[in-house]
């Protein structure tokens, strides 16, 4: 119950922040160009918009992540009002998760405008709305979940600054983890040891990515959206642990 | 108070600080030992700078001691079945500025599970409580630091605790608010809560308070109730005005007085102390003047504060 | 304390579905699949803000992985044309690119279509690289047997500066002998010579082995040609070729085996290579 007042009010801090609607109107706008340059393209346009429109969600979706994210913390430490927070009977974890809970709310409801954009597009140009479409977006979303995450856990003990930094690292190795795994089958000894610690260590943000199968229509197994689903909600919590021990132990000056 | 019991607690409490790129040990608290016992007023006194909010802190858990113990209702700080009963105002405080009066108190209230028509209930009796009725459905960004201070307040009393901690409550307040205050916190006390508050303002804790304690640098320097701290040593003078004086009269005045001053007809005498109140009223009386008023000085707090932060600096001084 | 039990807990988690997940996919299959999938470099390259030239160096390193593996599963090699495609559209200057893939392309995949499709599209972006033409020279000569297109390609590779001494005599000889089995060991040991990856140099000694083949078989059937014309029957055996002063030894087969008459076609032929190499006839 202490969460989800701490959520709600997250939420209600959330969508009084500009940062948000700039960035929504721009992923919007993106979504949208892409009816006037169909008009420029010859054929396989549904897949020029599914691509625009599952790329804008994707890269605005990170960016509130990342920025509002790092901030969550931060500013209630900054603005001291989590000192009044913390002094109530509301632990340090629950503290956490709730201000995880209210951003994660923000960017369910900014998914879900962009994705009645992406589909108002995608009738207006005939193109065929799948099943797939919707996984993809989920997919995506867990993402979020993910790099929220990880925005949190830096932003309990380095400033909003670094945090921005080392998520955006995280972000990009994340996608590149598999890759960094096939290097270090190459190599011997220490290298491989290390790159095939990052790939166990680091989220493989990759599985999240199911924009080509969309595009190409390859379906996804069942079993498999399960398990990568799971695998991205233990990676949160993990994160979120992880975080809350570290924000247990903090001075708040 | 028959039955005394121990509201908050600490014994030996210590905290150094990391400062700098090196990590360099700052000692802010160095062995703090406080009672406050429960119904007490209880000041908590100091300079800038010498812990006291870094003290408020450790009882609030928002931060953790170096060294020594803490305890708040019977319980180590921090937790949570003692936090249900406690209220807290911060230092300066911010807080959600884009929710009204209303919407912040039902934020707190959530945060200690009330709802519904028992919320409602709370929340407009702490607005009428600390007379901002009128503002419940402003935004706090258009609060003015008054404004914010009361509703603070109001954030404090929401679970009806026994025990609230006040950072500096009337910093920041005129004249007239802080009287507000002050009567607020009378009005606690009636109703059987105990209340823990620093503040520079020792008019106001002097008015306020049961006992006192006097920190400076992190160490307790006094600690008692507020009129044996001011009987300790002060030399209580009299204050006398005197009208229609004649010249030889008030040269027989000269060596009682420690200070005279002459304002037209009138004459203002302070005597060193009371047994020297005698002796001039006959002076006066023989020298045909009348008494306009005869005040004795009690010392103030103020002068004991100031006496006892020159003394530790001197003493600091000479132990260098 | 429970929170760390906690985060042990999802650590395990983790881990074990990072390696399930694995499992569950061929690697080499999942990576050609994410090569195949690739969106086309025009639509890439703007969506990575600047960034497209890393983002060739990525792809083409993914590239090189599953060309890496001993064997690649997946044979159509159209997610190899489409991923050095997408590569040389985020960066048209990437010559290493053209060269290597246009040359896996034509030795490894078998289509010199698609290979020469990228080299020309090379030559086009990087006029100065004498490699491209070079390779695409290659191409026509030994997979297409087209020696006018070979000799054009070379002579334009022998145009441009830094490009070294044995291009000018290649594009030479080109021009004057076709297609004759000297020239295409020269060309060979030049292919030989250069190659980095020891995959490629491989195809290269293994063609360089064949052409040889082809060289001797021709100089035999010449001896054998001769000997028919003067005595007016076939040889019993290679050896009445040299025993009669036809042929000065039999030459050594390169893989190791040897050369013999067929008994019933009564033709040259080697142990180890049955069909011979049309191409390289002289005619
Ligand atoms: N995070 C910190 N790191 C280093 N030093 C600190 C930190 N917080 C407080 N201090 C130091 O501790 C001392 C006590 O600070 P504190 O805020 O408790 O004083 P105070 O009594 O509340 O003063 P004021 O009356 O000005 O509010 C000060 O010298 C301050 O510089
Ligand atoms: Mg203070």
């Amino acid at each position: 119950m202490r969460v989800l007042s701490i959520a709600l009010n997250t939420f209600r801090e959330n969508i009084r922040e500009k940062l948000l609607y700039n960035l929504l109107i721009f992923a919007l706008l993106m979504i949208g160009s892409s009816v006037l340059l169909t008009r420029l393209t010859v054929g396989e346009w549904d897949r020029l918009i599914i691509n625009l429109g599952l790329s804008s969600m994707n890269l605005f979706g990170v960016l509130i992540a990342i920025f509002v994210g790092i901030s969550l913390v931060s500013k209630e430490i900054d603005k001291k009002t989590i000192y009044t927070i913390l002094s109530k009977p509301v632990p340090r974890y629950e503290f956490l998760l709730g201000k995880y809970l209210g951003l994660m709310l923000t960017l369910l409801v900014n998914t879900a405008v962009m994705v009645v954009g992406l589909i108002a597009v995608m009738i207006y140009l005939d193109a065929p709305v799948t099943l797939l479409l919707f996984e993809a977006v989920g997919f995506i979303f867990l993402e979020l979940v993910v790099i929220t995450a990880v925005g949190l856990l830096f932003s309990t003990f380095t400033s909003t600054t670094l945090s921005a930094i080392f998520t955006l690292a995280i972000y990009v190795v994340g996608h590149l983890s598999t890759d960094l795994k096939q290097f270090g089958a190459q190599m011997d000894g220490l290298g491989k040891a290390v790159l095939n610690t990052i790939y166990y260590i680091l989220p493989n943000l990759e599985r999240f990515n199911l924009k080509g199968q969309v595009i190409h229509k390859v379906n996804v197994v069942g079993t498999d959206v399960l398990l990568t689903t799971a695998y991205g909600l233990a990676y949160a919590g993990l994160l979120l642990a992880l975080a809350s021990i570290i924000f247990q132990r903090r001075d708040f000056q | 108070m028959s039955t005394t019991e121990t509201i908050l607690q600490t014994e030996g409490l210590t905290k150094t600080f990391k400062v700098g790129f090196w990590g360099r040990h700052v000692t802010v608290l160095e062995g703090l030992n406080l009672n406050v016992q429960r119904g007490e007023v209880f000041g908590f006194l100091g300079p800038n700078g010498a812990g006291k909010t870094t003290t408020i802190k450790i009882l609030m858990g928002l931060i953790y001691p170096t060294g020594g113990r803490a305890t708040v209702l019977g319980r180590p700080v921090g937790d949570s079945r003692a936090k249900d009963r406690v209220g807290f105002l911060p230092e300066s405080p911010y807080f959600y500025d884009y929710l009204t009066a209303v919407e912040f108190l039902r934020f707190y209230g959530h945060l200690f599970s009330l709802r519904g028509a028992a919320l409602e209930n709370r929340v407009t009796e702490l607005l009428d409580l600390v007379g901002m009725s009128h503002a419940s459905n402003m935004q706090l960004r258009k609060f003015s630091k008054g404004m914010l201070q009361r509703v603070g307040i109001a954030q404090a009393l929401i679970n009806d605790p026994e025990l609230i901690v006040l950072d500096e409550p009337m910093s920041g307040l005129d004249p007239v608010g802080r009287k507000e205050i002050r009567d607020l916190i009378l009005r606690l006390k009636e109703r059987g809560k105990t209340i823990f508050f620093s503040s520079h303002i020792l008019h106001d804790a002097e008015l306020l308070c049961d006992r006192v304690a006097i920190i400076l640098k992190g160490r307790m320097v006094a600690c008692g109730h507020v009129s044996e701290l001011v009987g300790q040593g002060a030399t209580q003078s009299v204050e006398m005005v005197v009208e229609g004086l004649s010249s030889e009269g008030l040269e027989h005045l000269q060596p009682l007085t420690e200070k005279l001053l002459i304002k037209g007809n009138q004459v203002l005498i302070v005597l060193r102390n009371q047994q020297q109140v005698g002796n001039a009223l006959e002076i006066v009386r023989v020298a045909k003047g009348s008494v306009v008023s005869v005040t004795p000085q009690k010392g103030s707090l103020e002068e004991l504060f100031i006496r006892e932060v020159k003394g530790t600096q001197s003493s600091l001084r000479e132990g260098q | 304390m429970l929170l760390g039990l906690a985060a042990a807990v999802f650590l395990a988690t983790i881990l074990s579905l990072q390696i399930e997940l694995d499992q569950r996919h061929d690697e080499q299959a999942d990576r050609i699949e994410s090569l195949r999938l690739l969106p086309r470099g025009e639509l890439l390259r703007p969506a990575l803000i600047g960034f497209h030239h890393l983002g060739a160096d990525l792809i083409w390193l993914k590239i090189v992985q599953v060309l890496g593996e001993p064997v690649v599963t997946d044979q159509d090699y159209e997610w190899l044309y489409h991923a050095l495609d997408v590569v040389t559209t985020l960066d048209p200057q990437y010559s290493y690119a053209y060269d290597v893939g246009g040359t896996i392309l034509a030795e490894l995949a078998n289509r010199v279509d698609w290979s020469n499709q990228l080299l020309e599209k090379g030559v086009k972006a990087n006029p100065a690289a004498w490699r491209l033409p070079f390779v695409l020279g290659f191409n026509y000569f030994f997979h297409l047997s087209d020696y006018v297109k070979a000799g054009e390609y070379m002579g334009q590779a022998a145009k441009i500066p830094g490009r070294p001494l044995y291009v000018d005599t290649l594009a030479a000889r080109l021009y004057v002998e076709g297609g004759s089995p000297l020239l295409a060991l020269q060309y060979l040991e030049v292919m030989i010579q250069q190659a980095e990856d020891p995959q490629l140099r491989v195809i290269y000694e293994e063609k360089y082995k064949e052409v040889v083949i082809s060289r001797d078989l021709g100089t035999m059937d010449q001896a054998l040609a001769r000997y028919k014309q003067t005595r007016g029957r076939n040889p019993q055996t290679l050896a009445d070729l040299v025993k009669e002063g036809y042929l000065a030894a039999v030459p050594e087969e390169p893989f190791g085996g040897e050369y013999r008459m067929n008994s019933e076609t009564r033709e040259i032929e080697s142990s180890t290579h049955r069909e011979r190499l049309r191409l390289h006839r002289p005619d």
